[in-house]
């Protein structure tokens, strides 16, 4: 049984304070256990500009067990994937601690963001970009913070919301926007064709 | 029917009624639990210091190993009992509030059939016959978690044995909660209650204003708590009130019952609130303490309690091993979670947690209650158990300790208890099946597993 009381009381926290930490987390449905997690690229990276938007899964047991988060952005960072967004942090894993909330893992997830971890690396590809041509990762990861976390200024509901509007099915609009990183005239385009 | 509708309609009032008073009471930051970011329920204090509610705790705890605290990873074995001192210091403070966390606690129990323990509050007396008067208000609250009230009118139509009202903490240390010297204790309090007036003239909310330094004296030196540190049994004294015993095992005064580890560090939460609440006491304590300090060597006993802790600590971290660790069953005694090496079951208690006790429980007879408010009684009968192997293996699969990596599976030579053979091959083709992720078992037939090894395979491949 998920804690829901913790859940309601961890949002409000969250809300409180999301105009100085930048860090928003919303439920996606009226169910509180999947949830949408908003960050802001940190100052000073090749992330810096870019809002990224991190889905949240509450396992049953929590907050006793971590919550499950992957990038719902398309992020290049050696300990993100950047297929899938699966994000390789110990917190969200056997050093989760049930003092820890959503806010602190968003937080930490903001913080590897500015200070990448290659020697342990989800994406073996961009740590090893990041390890032998340090310049060009700069600019694979500027570059896709451009594309892909700049033009979701609108949340990633509103897309599929419109989207469905137009006659599409909403898993299947789901799908297509998560297999073209959140951008919706791809999405269109794709959804068109098929 | 009816009557069954009706008491949940009372519920949902008391519910809202005690969100909406919740609001008027100002939580101070210190009395919210980490874990749930409500106030504190049934507070245990762990051995470094740090607060959290009962369930919080128990539902914090590893199965299969020792566990770190939520909030500085030091490493645990033991479940602590209650804290009296804090259960009755909240209850007072905030009587609204905690009554919510209650009546919702006492909800969840009903859905999980296992039950926290029940204080009687005339079994706690924290001061005198004046005191006794002005917690009145406070053994009213208590006293609905006895069999007057509907909830428990409830749960007693459904049979369940468990919500009766156990004496529960100090059996036998139920008077030395009592002053040792009425009259002193009393001139003691006036003084104090006076000088807390003085000093909070007006300002500080109601319900702070029911506080006295008699709530929170040390259970040794019966003065206001300075730098307090709370045992296993729950018990709270004053850093340096706590005597090392020469043979090595520090021991309650009042319960008699062993602290697991060496020294436990002080509660710092409830030390800055007494700090900021009874600053001129607390002063004079400090002062007081000071000389006494440097007299009675309390450095060197406190650094041997360390460095013992430390050791012990170390060792547990080490013995753990897998062939003797019984997972998910906790000690009723000292609180060990899961019990390593010894265990021996209660096969008289009904209750669905059951009643075991670790080897040194056992051959010690304390006389503690349950640790989830068990009918157990001194002439039930116990039976050693052995550790289910097969059942150990499959728990942890299901708790997910074997998610990452590969594992060794242990079997060991002489079969199991319970007519579970040590080679099941449709349970395990079962096992692998169900494993996700290209789990591979291999068998080890060892007497020694190392479980340290696991866990470094664990951390390595993530």
């Amino acid at each position: 049984m998920i804690d829901f009381g913790r859940v309601q009381k961890e949002l409000q926290e969250c809300s409180k304070d999301s105009q100085a930490s930048g860090i928003k987390v919303s439920p996606k449905a009226d169910n509180l256990a999947r949830l949408v997690g908003t960050i802001p690229g940190p100052i000073g990276t090749p992330y810096e500009g870019g809002t990224f938007q991190i889905d949240i899964t509450l396992p049953d047991a929590y907050p006793f067990q971590p919550p499950k988060m992957q990038f719902a952005t398309k992020v290049w960072h050696p300990n993100i994937s950047s297929q899938s967004g699966a994000i390789c942090l110990d917190i969200l894993k056997d050093q989760w601690s049930p003092a820890l909330t959503l806010k602190t893992a968003l937080l930490s997830i903001q913080a590897l963001l500015s200070a990448p971890e290659p020697d342990d690396p989800q994406d073996a590809v961009v740590a090893q970009q990041y390890l032998k041509d340090y310049q060009t990762f700069v600019g694979t990861a500027r570059y896709w913070t451009e594309t892909f976390a700049k033009t979701s200024a609108l949340g990633v509901e509103e897309k599929v919301q419109r989207l469905v509007e137009m006659g599409f099915l909403e898993s299947l609009v789901r799908s297509t926007l998560d297999a073209v990183g959140g951008d919706e005239n791809l999405a269109l385009e794709k959804l068109c064709s098929a | 029917m009816a009557e069954e509708e009706s008491s949940a309609q009372k519920m949902e009032e008391f519910r809202s009624v005690a969100i909406e008073d919740d609001e008027s009471e100002q939580i101070s930051e210190s009395f919210i639990c980490r874990v749930c970011l409500d106030l504190l329920y049934k507070p245990v204090v762990l051995a470094c210091g740090h607060i959290s509610c009962f369930w919080c705790v128990h539902r914090s705890m590893s199965s299969v190993s020792e566990t770190k605290c939520a909030l500085c990873r030091q490493p645990y074995l033991h479940f602590p009992s209650i804290c009296p001192l804090l259960h009755f210091l909240l209850l007072k403070m905030y009587p609204d509030s905690y009554r919510r966390r209650e009546i919702q606690t006492l909800e969840e129990e009903k859905k999980m059939e296992t039950f926290s323990p029940q204080f009687d509050a005339l079994a706690w007396r924290p001061g005198d016959e004046e005191q006794q008067k002005l917690s009145h208000s406070s053994q009213s609250h208590m006293t609905c978690s006895g069999p007057n009230s509907s909830m428990d009118t409830g749960s007693f139509r459904n049979g369940e044995p468990n919500a009766t009202k156990v004496q529960s903490e100090p059996v036998e240390g139920i008077d030395s909660y009592g002053p040792s010297s009425p009259k002193q204790d009393l001139k003691l309090e006036h003084d104090i209650t006076v000088q807390e007036e003085n000093a909070h003239p007006v300002g500080s909310d109601q319900s702070c204003k029911k506080i006295t330094a008699s709530d929170v004296l040390c259970t040794e030196c019966k003065k206001l708590l300075f730098r307090p540190v709370s045992l296993n049994c729950g018990h709270v004294y004053c850093e340096s009130c706590i005597v090392y015993p020469a043979d090595e095992k520090l021991t309650c005064q009042v319960c008699k019952s062993r602290h697991p580890g060496g020294l436990p560090k002080v509660c710092l939460e409830l030390d800055h609130f007494l700090e900021q609440r009874f600053p001129k006491e607390y002063a004079l304590r400090r002062l007081a303490a000071r000389p006494r300090l440097t007299i009675s060597e309390n450095d060197s006993q406190k650094s041997l309690g360390n460095s013992r802790a430390d050791k012990e600590l170390k060792n547990s971290s080490r013995s753990i091993d897998t062939s003797m660790t019984h997972l998910g069953v906790g000690c009723d005694y000292c609180g060990m979670y899961p019990i390593i090496g010894d265990r021996y079951q209660c096969q008289d208690c009904v209750e669905k947690i059951g009643f075991d006790l670790c080897g040194d429980c056992y051959n010690s007879h304390c006389k503690l209650p349950g640790r989830f408010n068990q009918q157990h009684r001194p002439e039930h009968k116990f039976r050693p158990k052995k550790p289910l192997y097969m059942q150990n293996y499959m728990l942890r699969l299901v708790t997910g300790q074997l998610d990452d990596g590969s594992t060794a599976l242990v079997l060991p030579n002489e079969g199991s208890e319970d007519g579970v053979s040590p080679t099941a091959p449709t349970s395990l083709s079962d096992v692998q099946e169900d494993a996700e992720n290209g789990l591979s078992i291999n068998f080890v037939f060892e007497d020694e597993p190392d479980s340290e090894h696991q866990n470094n395979s664990q951390s390595n491949s993530n």
